[in-house]
């Protein structure tokens, strides 16, 4: 028990290695290579804790608005993993996520896009399926559901048919015809 | 209009999965092998070179994809050595994905997401029938089904890992807690006069130090499984590649350091018999007693001549009183002629060479006609290979030959020594 506890200690501190060199180097790739550590900690559930009481959910949720895109895809791919526990679920509501992640859809990157929808999955409750499941967002992913990729066409499949009912999909696509959000358009590049 | 529009979206849908799995795949960027990263500070390095790169349930796959497989037939062993980590389900050669020349593609489906991610870590960047794999997730292969099994999968796990946790928690600290109160006085005094020896001072404060320390650090966790699992094991190869492999060959300049032999064996074989173990630790000479019914001449006649030298060796030691621990170094015994000391030094060298397959060789597993070996070497990439021995096959293949040659450094008559040492050690 005693050895058990040391690890876990260990590991705890390590992660808090891993948040100060983040926050203290100036340098873009040690940042990039912490980013992604974290976010790949973040896979591991029994890390959960850890991540939760560093604030890491918050240190994912600033990426997304970053420009270098590497920090919005391992940021992002850090979020999808941290939404599958529902207390992190909870902090990233609280956080404004919802936003955050909508505007991830629209990324260039097919990772990125793929994790905010992983993540948007995950965010949903009771409270927040109805700002997720929003026509924007429905279009979108309707739109994500004719694509090219198999894995954006699949995933986008599973949200319409497990998040939202039927009358949603077909009032969403009804309005298709009439007017288009920019929900997940991405932007030209320049 | 509406239906018209539903339906022609769960054509399209339907459409590409039916086609999914077996149509023309496409080159994605996850396929590709990134480069690995080499300017991470050493407190951040794990313990194999990786690139940056983040991993998410998207990203994985019960769909593994094989490149580098060598086109010469080998779909049979591939499936194989998958199969060991795990039910495979479907297979098939990717013939129209881009391969390069010689090898051959595969698309390998297995029935749990856990095996294909131990296939994937244990098969990837490893040499195989002369070719190096690489192995990647390829969910684009997935049906919606399978994603949406896949994440549900993986949510309830996640959900169940943290539930546990949290238990445990609980649990902790309610053990920590009666811990305290009970022993709080005895434990007091046990323990912080160690931990605060610079303030032990003010020895009277010493109980509030103590609350605190319980109180602030709470319980924590336990550190992840597969984390663990993982790490364990790899401890194990590195130890068994670098570190032991470092003492071997000191043991092994010293044929006389039959001690050193005797553990080595041990390691090998860990679960072989005590007999055959004990055997080699008390016949000095034991290694060579090993060659079994091809009986090889040459190796006889120099195992009489090795016998003699050690022999003398031995005398020589003994006339001399020594103290303290002996120095590994090899024993200059001149035979007093060229070619008996080329003989004596090629012995030795034969020696060191068989006893270093044995100890790279860890036997894997037993089948009804095969006995597969994982080989570790230090060599480059060598790092894993599998050899297969069949039933009966004691003569060594020239692809073999040629792979020894390569990771041992192994000539021919060494390489045949070795494969019939190992056939007669593991009874075959």
């Amino acid at each position: 028990m005693c050895s058990k506890t040391n690890e876990g200690s260990d590991r705890f501190e390590y992660l808090q290695t891993l948040v100060t060199e983040f926050q203290d180097t100036d340098s873009e790739e040690a940042k990039e290579q912490v980013l992604a550590n974290l976010a790949n900690f973040a896979y591991d559930p029994k890390n959960m804790e850890h991540l939760r009481e560093l604030q890491v959910t918050d240190l994912f949720l600033d990426m997304l608005t970053e420009e270098n895109h590497n920090f919005v895809e391992f940021g992002m791919g850090g979020l999808c993993n941290l939404s599958m526990d529902p207390e992190c679920r909870d902090i990233i509501l609280q956080n404004s996520g919802i936003s955050l992640v909508t505007n991830c859809l629209s990324s260039q990157r097919e990772e990125t896009v793929l994790s905010a929808v992983t993540t948007l999955m995950n965010l949903i409750t009771h409270s927040s399926r109805s700002d997720i499941t929003n026509p924007a967002i429905l279009q979108c992913m309707l739109r994500f559901s004719l694509s090219e990729s198999p894995r954006l066409r699949n995933l986008a499949a599973v949200f319409l048919q497990d998040c939202c009912t039927e009358e949603q999909v077909a009032r969403v696509e009804q309005q298709m015809h009439g007017q288009q959000t920019a929900v997940g358009i991405p932007l030209p590049k320049d | 209009m509406v239906n018209r529009k539903t339906f022609t979206i769960n054509m399209a849908a339907r459409n590409r999965n039916s086609a999914g799995c077996w149509s023309a795949p496409e080159v994605y960027k996850h396929h590709e092998q990134r480069r690995v990263c080499i300017s991470r500070p050493k407190y951040r390095e794990g313990r194999k070179a990786k690139a940056v790169k983040v991993y998410t349930i998207n990203l994985e796959s019960r769909y593994l994809m094989v490149q580098g497989v060598p086109a010469i037939g080998v779909m049979p062993e591939l499936i194989q050595l998958c199969a060991l980590y795990g039910v495979v389900e479907e297979y098939r050669p990717l013939d129209e994905y881009p391969a390069e020349e010689f090898t051959e593609v595969y698309l390998v489906k297995f029935q749990k997401l856990t095996s294909a991610r131990a296939a994937k870590r244990h098969m990837d960047e490893k040499s195989f029938y002369g070719g190096v794999l690489h192995v990647c997730y390829v969910p684009e292969y997935e049906t919606v089904e399978d994603t949406r099994l896949k994440l549900q999968d993986r949510r309830r796990y996640v959900i169940r890992t943290t539930q546990n946790k949290a238990r445990e928690k609980i649990k902790q600290q309610r053990e920590e807690e009666e811990a305290t109160t009970s022993e709080t006085t005895t434990t007091a005094t046990d323990r912080i006069p160690d931990r605060y020896e610079k303030t032990s001072d003010t020895s009277n404060t010493w109980e509030l130090p103590n609350s605190n320390q319980f109180s602030s650090f709470p319980p924590l966790p336990l550190p992840p499984q597969e984390h663990q699992y993982y790490g364990h094991e790899n401890q194990q190869e590195s130890i068994a590649t670098e570190d032991k492999m470092g003492t071997l060959h000191n043991a092994f300049v010293d044929v006389q350091h039959q001690l050193g032999q005797s553990s080595n064996f041990s390691q090998t074989s860990s679960d072989r018999d005590q007999r055959t173990e004990h055997r080699l630790t008390t016949n000095p000479t034991s290694a060579v007693r090993f060659v079994p019914r091809k009986t090889n001449l040459e190796n006889r006649k120099r195992k009489k001549e090795e016998a003699v030298e050690n022999l003398l060796a031995d005398v020589s030691a003994k006339n001399e009183p020594f103290i303290g621990p002996k120095l590994p170094e090899p024993p200059k015994l001149d035979m007093e002629d060229v070619s008996l000391n080329t003989t004596v030094s090629l012995i030795r060298n034969t020696m060191k060479q068989v006893m270093y397959l044995l100890y790279c060789l860890k036997q894997v597993k037993t089948k009804t006609n095969r006995i597969e070996f994982i080989l570790y070497s230090h060599n480059s990439w060598w790092k894993k290979s599998l050899i297969f021995f069949r039933w009966g096959q004691f003569q060594i293949s020239n692809h073999w030959r040629k792979r020894l040659n390569h990771v041992a450094g192994f000539d021919h008559t060494s390489c045949l020594f070795a494969v019939n040492v190992l056939c007669f050690y593991f009874d075959i």
